[in-house]
């Protein structure tokens, strides 16, 4: 069965767009599938957008404004779209206890079906959504049904909270993990502070996405790691945040 | 229909390969494609001892084609020995090391190691990687220094030695000549074009090795080109890459003269490009009624009514 995009990007927020994609199979939370955006040779590289989402056969994502291939996903027609996937390596997912998720923008996707699977599975869902202000938050009600307690932050206090996702998810402590996604900084700042193992999920430029150009890779205290195959979720405290954090 | 090709004492199934460093050491593309298909897997190029590659940023998409700087991070010639080869040989698929050593001595090594050990009839000799601050660049584009090595490394090879040229040369004729003199049995053309990336907002080369390697379809008329004139200078196979994207692409580089083909950033966006072209070649020639490959290889060069 090939992919097909169901109806057209809707907007979320501003610069976010929701696709909804059926014929790909079911994927593990953290997973990202591979898209590439019209058949010519420019934009040329697949751009990999994490799973918001999955139910009944329908893969979410959503989409950040970026540059060239995002304004052009975000205009496209439903019917074909030539993604692969689910590519990489998830979440591990809790079965018990309590976790803390941690997102920053375009980053909280990966962890509201992050969230669904933990909810599932009775583990305790404490959600940080930080965004930059009130008016790129999206989708929040739907977060707010697969957490126990949700805390939203923003850069400007338009929203929630005044300040940092990092420093509120650091406040909250307590959980058995953390899991995050966003920018490299907010990353670091978690794992360096966290007393509690912690799971990034990378977000660096990728070639291929599927292993085969090196050009991804991340230093870990165990060597250099392809964040799209040994990826993109990895353990934050064995990441060398010094090398991506310039 | 037969569509094998003669490199040297090597015969390939078909002429399409998929070229070094964008194929990695064919485990992952084995879960898209059965690699066994392929007329050969160039494998991402070797150094003796394993290798990081260089740091920072080192892949960006460009108009059409990519800038990499990966800096030939490599696994080494003891776990490619071990795990790399056997996997691939298990497969089924016909193996060409690429060979990346960055001193004479080491590229000997490799050559000697590599074309004697089972399962490997062919090595192919990297000299014009453009990323790597020692080495690389001097010897594919000094001739001196080309024809010293090669003469070197031609010693040290038991079986076909495959030379893949640099671009970034002023006549790259000159060193496809000096390879057929040196006794290589084939050429690959091209090696990834000089480019580079200022980042205006922080005002910086985009790559910290500053300049990186230029594929993908932006290069394809560069490297027609390149194999067009070689093809006129020599007697031995070229192996024809360069930006390929489709059975047209192929079929271009065989009809400037090239023997083979290989297919290097498209496996990045479609993994399946490869054995997609050998069937469409299959198809192009099946519906043209020809026969071999040789019936319009180099077909370019020849004028009408000659
Ligand atoms: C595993 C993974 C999951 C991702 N999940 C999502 C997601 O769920 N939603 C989402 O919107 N985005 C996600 N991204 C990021 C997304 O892939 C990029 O934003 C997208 O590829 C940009 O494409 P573009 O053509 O619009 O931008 P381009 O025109 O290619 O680039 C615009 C600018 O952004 C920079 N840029 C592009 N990609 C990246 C990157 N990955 N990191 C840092 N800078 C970059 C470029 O250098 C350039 O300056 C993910 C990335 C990875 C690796
Ligand atoms: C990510 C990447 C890594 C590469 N690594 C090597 C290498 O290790 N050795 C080599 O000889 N060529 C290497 N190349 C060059 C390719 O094999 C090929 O010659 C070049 O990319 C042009 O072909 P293309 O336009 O089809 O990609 C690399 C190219 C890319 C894009
Ligand atoms: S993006 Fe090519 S190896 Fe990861």
């Amino acid at each position: 069965m090939k992919p097909v995009l169901v109806e057209k990007p809707i907007e979320i927020a501003r610069d976010h767009y929701l696709l909804r994609i059926t014929g790909l199979p079911e994927p593990s939370a953290g997973q990202f599938v591979n898209i590439k955006i019209g058949k010519g040779t420019d934009p040329l590289l697949r751009r990999p957008f994490s799973v918001f989402n999955y139910s009944e056969g329908t893969t979410e994502i959503v989409i950040k404004i970026a540059g060239k291939g995002t304004s052009l996903l975000k205009v496209s027609e439903p019917g074909e779209i030539d993604a692969i996937g689910p590519l990489g390596m998830g979440f591990s997912v809790l079965k018990t206890g309590s976790a803390l998720l941690a997102g920053g923008g375009v980053g909280n996707a990966p962890l509201y079906y992050l969230a669904k699977k933990l909810k599932e599975s009775g583990t305790g869902v404490k959600f940080v959504y930080g965004a930059r202000s009130s008016e790129y938050i999206y989708l929040l009600e739907e977060f707010k049904k697969v957490s126990d307690d949700l805390t939203v932050t923003t850069d400007d206090g338009s929203s929630g909270k005044k300040g940092l996702a990092a420093e509120e998810a650091l406040a909250a402590g307590g959980a058995d993990i953390i899991y995050t996604c966003g920018p490299a900084g907010m990353m670091r700042a978690i794992s360096d502070g966290s007393s509690a193992p912690v799971e990034a999920s990378m977000e660096n430029y990728f070639g291929c996405g599927i292993g085969i150009c090196s050009g991804c890779t991340i230093r870990t205290v165990g060597g250099l790691k392809r964040a799209c195959v040994d990826g993109p979720v990895m353990e934050g405290k064995k990441i060398i945040w010094e090398e991506l954090c310039r | 229909m037969d569509i094998s090709v003669k490199i040297g004492k090597l015969t390939l199934k078909n002429p399409v390969t998929v070229a070094s460093g964008t194929a990695g050491y064919g485990e992952e593309l084995s879960a898209y494609i059965d690699i066994s298909r392929l007329g050969a897997v160039f494998t991402k190029g070797l150094s003796i001892k394993p290798r990081e590659g260089n740091r920072g940023n080192r892949i960006i998409e460009t108009p059409s084609g990519v800038l990499n700087s990966i800096g030939l991070e490599n696994v080494g010639l003891d776990e490619f020995l071990k795990f790399k080869l056997p996997f691939l040989l298990k497969s089924g698929a016909t193996v060409i090391p690429n060979i990346a050593g960055h001193s004479e001595e080491e590229n000997e090594e490799l050559c000697d190691v590599l074309s004697h050990t089972a399962g490997i009839d062919a090595v192919e000799l990297n000299v014009s990687c453009p990323n790597v601050k020692q080495g690389g660049m001097a010897f594919g584009t000094d001739i001196t220094i080309f024809t010293r090595l090669l003469e070197k490394a031609r010693k040290k090879t038991g079986g076909c030695l495959i030379v893949k040229l640099s671009p970034n040369v002023t006549d790259i004729t000159e060193f496809a000549a000096a390879a057929e003199l040196c006794g290589a049995d084939a050429v690959s053309a091209v090696n990834t074009f000089l480019g580079m990336k200022i980042d205006i907002k922080t005002r910086r080369p985009h790559f910290e090795n500053k300049v990186a390697g230029l594929s993908g379809p932006a290069i394809k008329p560069l490297a027609v080109r390149a194999v067009y004139q070689i093809y006129e200078k020599v007697n031995i196979p070229v192996i024809g890459i360069g930006g390929i994207s489709g059975t047209e692409d192929a079929l271009e580089f065989i009809m400037a003269g090239a023997s083979a083909v290989s297919i290097g950033t498209m496996n990045m966006v479609d993994p399946k490009i490869s054995v997609d072209i050998i069937d469409g070649i299959r198809e192009y020639m099946d519906s043209k009624k020809i026969g071999g490959l040789a019936e319009i290889k180099g077909i370019a060069h020849i004028r009408s009514g000659e």
